[in-house]
């Protein structure tokens, strides 16, 4: 519980409203029993239906298999019996979509690709539910106001979807702060999407990195386990960017969750220590580390401007 | 703390719940009150009233869309059930119900 305590004290402090709801500190490790519960579920259901740990037969037992070797410890994995005590509402939203589209589907991920158990249409419908989700906007709305990314001026918001440019002017409007937002979206379809918001609503959208002015800050939220390469996506934004705001979920305590986005088209699983490092690779120096897990929260500054 | 909201439905009595987000709470402090929908266990949506501090002050049944001739299919994911047919009999309220809507239909989720 120290160690949590410590590993996330900034986001506790400056996520108090969203710290709260979720059950603060015993929340967090709440939240790291039923990822590992649920984690050794999917698990126990692609084994049920002939899957092997020692040779995984596609990509999603690759995955699968390897995140339960990192949060259980081995695969196949140990018994994990369900938390007695009861997720807080916001919590259970997010866990019943975990159940509904990893646990319950496992069996057949593990035999099929996964376009053929969950086609395109399905995926970009559930990609809407997850990211306009009660737990994922009060997530958001609670991290700009407590970074304090609303007052940074103009704001490039980095792989936005359809979502995040809506919880940010609303961060915007309860702080009070007269933001300029721009996003922009590489996946084309999405970019359809979000070009009718961004006429609706005011701010700019853009479609890939080509046509970006300068801003004097970006934010990649949950951004670089959907990057075939993570680096470049960093690389590009201090191109554009003199600050940057990192959220993105990590394997330490949320492993279950990269099941869940890879369904829908991610590519990859991090570690909190990896997205520190591409960040610095990438010229970025660190200002100040919020969380490390389950979502790793820090604001980097461009190198340069320090000297 | 967890910020629920309790609501005994209108229409059948059964106690549902409403999760709280931050941004409701303040959208209360600073207006007196807040407007939510939400939907009972047994899928009727309910308009609520909220004051500052997460209290349901009234629960009215919501009206069904006269022009809504649309449903809920089986291939709809269960966690996502009780939401989209309150969408289906309300009608979506904020441009992200909006856009679910939208691609709820193209998954078949919803035929109408």
């Amino acid at each position: 519980m120290l160690k949590t305590l410590i590993d996330n004290w900034g986001m506790l402090r400056v996520m108090s409203h969203f710290m709260k709801s979720i059950g603060g500190v015993k929340g967090l490790k709440l939240f790291s029993q039923y990822d590992r519960y649920y984690t050794a579920e999917a698990v126990k259901a692609a084994l049920a239906c002939g899957a092997s740990c020692e040779r995984p037969g596609n990509d999603f037992q690759r995955l699968l298999f390897d995140i339960a070797k990192r949060r259980l410890g081995r695969c196949p994995p140990p018994e994990v019996e369900r938390p007695r005590e009861p997720m807080p509402a916001l919590m259970r939203e997010y866990f019943e979509m975990v159940e509904d589209v990893v646990v319950f589907r496992a069996c057949e991920l593990a035999s099929k690709p996964v376009r053929d158990v969950i086609p395109e249409e399905e995926a970009r419908a559930l990609y809407q539910a997850l990211v306009s989700a009660d737990f994922y906007k009060a997530f958001r709305v609670s991290l700009y106001l407590g970074t304090g990314a609303v007052r940074w001026g103009r704001v490039l918001l980095i792989g936005a979807g359809t979502q995040e440019p809506l919880d940010f002017l609303k961060a915007c409007e309860l702080a009070g702060a007269k933001c300029e937002v721009a996003a922009m979206e590489v996946d084309e379809v999405v970019y359809r999407d979000l070009a009718r918001l961004a006429e609706r609503r005011g701010f700019k959208a853009y479609l890939g990195w080509d046509s970006l002015e300068g801003f004097d800050g970006a934010v990649a939220q949950n951004v670089l386990h959907w990057a075939f390469d993570p680096l470049d996506v960093l690389v590009r934004a201090r191109r554009h960017a003199s600050r940057l705001l990192v959220s993105q979920g990590v394997i330490e305590d949320s492993g279950i969750g990269f099941v869940l986005t890879y369904e829908l088209g991610a590519v990859r699983l991090l570690s909190w220590r990896e997205v520190e490092a591409l960040a610095k690779q990438a010229g970025w120096m660190l200002e100040r580390r919020y969380a490390k897990y389950p979502d790793y929260i820090a604001v980097y500054t461009r190198r340069e401007q320090r000297r | 703390m967890s910020l629920v909201a309790r609501f005994r439905c209108p229409v059948c009595g059964a106690t549902g719940e409403l999760a709280l987000g931050p941004e409701m709470l303040e959208e209360a402090r600073r207006a007196g009150a807040a407007r939510a929908v939400a939907a009972c266990p047994r899928g009727h949506t309910v308009v609520l009233t909220l004051d500052a501090y997460g209290a349901v002050r009234s629960a009215v049944p919501a009206l069904a869309a006269e022009s809504s001739r649309c449903e809920v299919t089986d291939r709809a994911p269960s966690f996502l059930r009780g939401k989209l047919q309150a969408l289906v009999e309300k009608g979506a309220a904020t441009e992200e119900d909006a856009l679910l809507l939208e691609k709820a239909k193209e998954a078949r989720w919803i035929v109408c």
